[in-house]
């Protein structure tokens, strides 16, 4: 019995005529304090996992465990960070934080409240911006501020919905970087959806490729062997990285590949030729027309 | 460091124009602290002078066509015309105003005010004579002036009448040989006939052309020229103020407060004097009854308030309370259902039938229907109901003081919140109910995540997130129901700006007809800066802005 699983869950849409089977065959088994790192392409499904996982969606089929319970209905222990921050745009970072902290922690006093909010934002190098509004605050900044709200509220376990997609490639590292160090330092369990296999072999201990919808499913996943901490610097000259990237990106194209063949299916069409109804002269005349040379374009 | 604190200022007052939505005062302010010298004078240019020029050249090209368009209540008023009036109106207000404090105003005071008023009235009187003497002269000049004007048509006038009576004598004389001439045989009664017709026809364009000279004479009288208008205008006002100090005098002798009681009092005295030296029991009940009248009398003078003739300022306030009072109920109504409506569908559907039928009806049906309706409430009598006795007090529980004792507060006045109410209720609610229903689904997300309750998830996330389309929608609701309300006042006898331009045109004046047109821009004013108020509470509740924080 691992910590967090999916048994068997299978998630659909649609009336019944026309259904879409967005994800079948779930099978997840993620142990405490593991990091786990799920890859895919767009569409094909992964927000509708994170969802499941999350409790914001029941799963059509199948259920989610936690710590043996069923998974019904969201709450604090499964702290979810969306994709586009959701951050409350007319509370500042502080005050937004502050909401989660006083609902999860109702019981505390002025003063703990403001000391674990300033925890929190210390944690993710905000205290700058504390009394910001999110609209004046940059995508890596909004990023790390939802960050700090999900972690204040003390989660046990942390969902990534894809946290870094909408960064640019330098902001994306040095969050990777924080992320990581906040982990290294308050272990707890961890699934990460991403689409790049970097950032996947970087931080996660397993990583499980998610197959192309509809119908997606978990392929087989890939143990990271990488002692941690884990330096981004020598990471790619170790040859465990290299082979890790090269397998995934080529089994990830493979998927790609599948599906799209899987998708071109080519409805063979009657063969029919028109009847020819002209009278012979014609049919001569057509023929010696069609053997000169026309003009080619 | 002064910089700082010079872009300090600069900044902050750049924001405050920026709230407050007056982006044309951006450029001067740059300008006085050096920024871009060139790009802001070419902005003031585009973006103030060109718009006051054009405002101008309109205010010109009224001036010019106004005079040229007569009607039943004469020539559309020019802007100066219309200045004028708002001067007269200031005046008018003023003296209310005077005459109200002479009321009020005991012992020494009022002595001190007497002297004053008999002061004026004497430099008044002076100034009246001496008007009087110029206006005659004028007017002696004037008449002149016409009677030159007229001579030559009364020359024309006079030869005219000569010809028509000769030659209505020789018609006379033509009829009468023709008429002979049939009874002889001589003539057919056909040609008598048609010469009978002929003359009439005469007869009739003789009347025309005599009509047409007398319509140029009396022209030439109605037209008198400026000099004999201006004079009689300053002596009018002149007799205006001799007239207004003569009341005030009156006043402060007879109908002041103190006065009064004095005069009551000392009846009273009297009264009882007699009272103890009479032997005849008549006179004895006689006098005691009138001891104890006059006694409450006295009493009830200090309740006495003087009644001030209603003044267009008096009305502009009128109009306002009103205006709010409705505004608030629509909103109070508009707001919760609008959040009901939002969070549920059904609820929705069950209010859209109700929306969209009653969305459309005019306000003035909805006037009649109110007077009758909530008019029941009232129907004994008006006056001593609660509600009005309440609001019209001068202060509640003995210290709050009532802001609107002033006002007058009557049902027409109720009908009327109740007519905006009712009209600007609808762009609120729909307007709330998008702002609810339209919230971003990741908000509702967080919420589930965080599991806040249904009154902490409504509080915290639907009503901040919904805010500034509630606030768009209020807005829209004040600017409908400020129109509504002129319309409403218009028709009921509620007093307000709309009654103020209804009485003016049954009046029918000139002096009327510049009042309307002041009253068109003070509506107008006032609805500016509503709306001007509303945008500004608008921004600061919306956070995409970065105007949100102060």
């Amino acid at each position: 019995m691992s910590f967090l699983e999916i048994n068997n869950a299978s998630a659909s849409f649609g009336p019944v005529s026309n259904r879409t089977h967005v994800l079948s065959d779930i099978n997840l088994s993620v142990e405490e304090n593991e990091f786990i790192a799920v890859i895919g392409f767009s569409g094909s499904g992964k927000s509708t996992l994170m969802s499941l996982l999350s409790g914001l969606q029941r799963p059509t089929t199948g259920e989610v465990r936690m710590d043996g319970k069923v998974i019904r209905e969201p709450g604090p222990d499964l702290g979810l960070m969306f994709q586009n921050y959701s951050l409350l745009p007319w509370l500042t970072v502080n005050e937004n934080i502050r909401l989660a902290v006083k609902t999860v922690f109702p019981k505390l006093s002025k003063k703990e409240i403001i000391a674990k909010i300033a925890h929190y934002v210390d944690m993710v190098k905000l205290s700058h911006a504390r009394d910001k509004l999110p609209h004046e605050l940059s995508g890596g900044m909004r990023q790390r501020a939802s960050l700090a709200r999900t972690l204040s509220l003390d989660p046990k376990v942390l969902l990534l919905d894809e946290p870094l997609s909408a960064l640019d490639a330098l902001t994306r590292s040095e969050l990777q970087d924080q992320i990581l160090n906040i982990w290294e330092n308050d272990k707890r369990t961890v699934v990460m959806i991403t689409n790049d296999v970097d950032e996947a072999v970087l931080m996660a201990d397993r990583i499980i490729p998610l197959t192309m919808g509809p119908k997606a499913t978990l392929a087989d996943p890939y143990l990271v062997g990488m002692e941690r901490p884990r330096d981004r610097q020598t990471l790619n000259d170790h040859p465990e990285f290299k082979r890790l990237k090269s397998e995934i990106t080529n089994d990830m194209m493979e998927i790609n590949k599948e599906s799209k063949d899987a998708r071109q299916e080519i409805t063979p069409m009657p063969d029919v030729r028109p009847k020819d109804f002209s009278l012979p002269s014609a049919r001569i005349r057509l023929k010696n027309k069609a053997s000169q040379p026309t003009s080619v374009a | 460091m002064a910089d700082s604190t010079k872009d300090k200022i600069k900044y902050g007052l750049l924001k405050f124009i920026d709230l407050s939505g007056f982006k044309v005062f951006d450029p001067p302010v740059r300008l006085a602290f050096g920024e871009d010298p060139k790009k802001q004078l070419s902005d003031i240019g585009k973006f103030m002078i060109l718009p006051i020029i054009f405002v101008s050249l309109c205010i010109f090209i009224w001036s010019v066509v106004a005079p040229t368009h007569k009607t039943k209540s004469g020539t559309v008023p020019t802007p100066s015309m219309v200045w004028d009036s708002y001067e007269e109106n200031s005046r008018f207000s003023e003296r209310e105003d005077e005459k109200m404090e002479d009321y009020e105003l005991t012992g020494q005071e009022r002595l001190n005010r007497i002297e004053e008023v008999k002061g004026l009235l004497a430099e008044f009187e002076l100034k009246s004579t001496e008007l009087e003497i110029v206006s005659t002269k004028v007017s002696e000049e004037g008449a002149a002036i016409t009677a030159k004007k007229i001579a030559p048509l009364k020359i024309t006038l006079e030869t005219l009448r000569a010809e028509i009576k000769a030659a209505k004598a020789s018609r006379k004389l033509e009829l009468e040989a023709l008429a002979g001439q049939v009874a002889a045989g001589q003539a057919s009664t056909d040609a008598i006939l048609v010469l009978v017709q002929k003359q009439r026809d005469l007869a009739e364009s003789e009347k025309e052309e005599r009509r047409e000279i007398d319509d140029q004479i009396k022209k030439i009288r109605d037209d008198p020229p400026e000099s004999i208008k201006a004079a009689q205008l300053a002596a009018n006002k002149a007799a205006d103020e001799i007239q207004h100090f003569k009341k005030r005098f009156a006043i402060l002798t007879t109908s002041n407060k103190e006065v009064k009681k004095t005069l009551l009092l000392a009846e009273v005295a009297e009264d009882e004097k007699a009272l103890t030296a009479s032997k005849d029991p008549q006179m004895i009940l006689s006098k005691s009854k009138s001891i104890v009248t006059t006694t409450e009398a006295a009493a009830s003078v200090d309740e006495q308030k003087f009644a001030p003739t209603a003044t267009i300022f008096w009305q502009t306030k009128r109009s306002l309370a009103t205006v709010f009072v409705g505004f608030l109920i629509a909103a109070a109504i508009a707001i919760p259902v609008g959040i009901m409506c939002g969070l549920n569908k059904v609820v929705m559907a069950c209010m859209t039938p109700v929306i969209s039928i009653f969305r459309p009806v005019s306000p003035v049906v909805w006037l009649l229907i109110f007077q009758i309706v909530i008019g029941a409430f009232f129907l004994p009598d008006p006056a001593t109901h609660p509600l009005f006795v309440t609001l019209n007090q001068d202060y509640w529980f003995d210290w709050i003081k009532n802001p609107i004792a002033s006002l007058n507060t009557n049902p027409a006045m109720i009908f009327s919140a109740c007519t905006v109410a009712i009209c600007a209720l609808w762009p609120a609610l729909v307007n709330t109910a998008l702002g609810v229903s339209a919230i971003d689904k990741d908000h509702l997300n967080v919420a589930r995540v965080l599991k806040l309750g249904f009154w902490s998830r409504l509080f915290k996330i639907i009503i901040p997130s919904s805010l500034p389309l509630v606030f768009a929608g209020l807005r829209i609701s004040l600017g409908v129901g400020w129109m509504v309300l002129i319309a409403a006042e218009a028709l009921s006898s509620s007093d307000g700006l709309g009654k103020f331009v209804w009485d003016e045109y049954q009046n029918g004046s000139s002096q009327s007809f510049a009042n309307i047109f002041l009253a068109c821009f003070i509506v107008g004013i006032i609805g500016f800066f509503l709306d001007r108020v509303m945008i500004i509470l608008q921004k600061l509740v919306s956070f995409d802005d970065g105007s949100a924080t102060a």
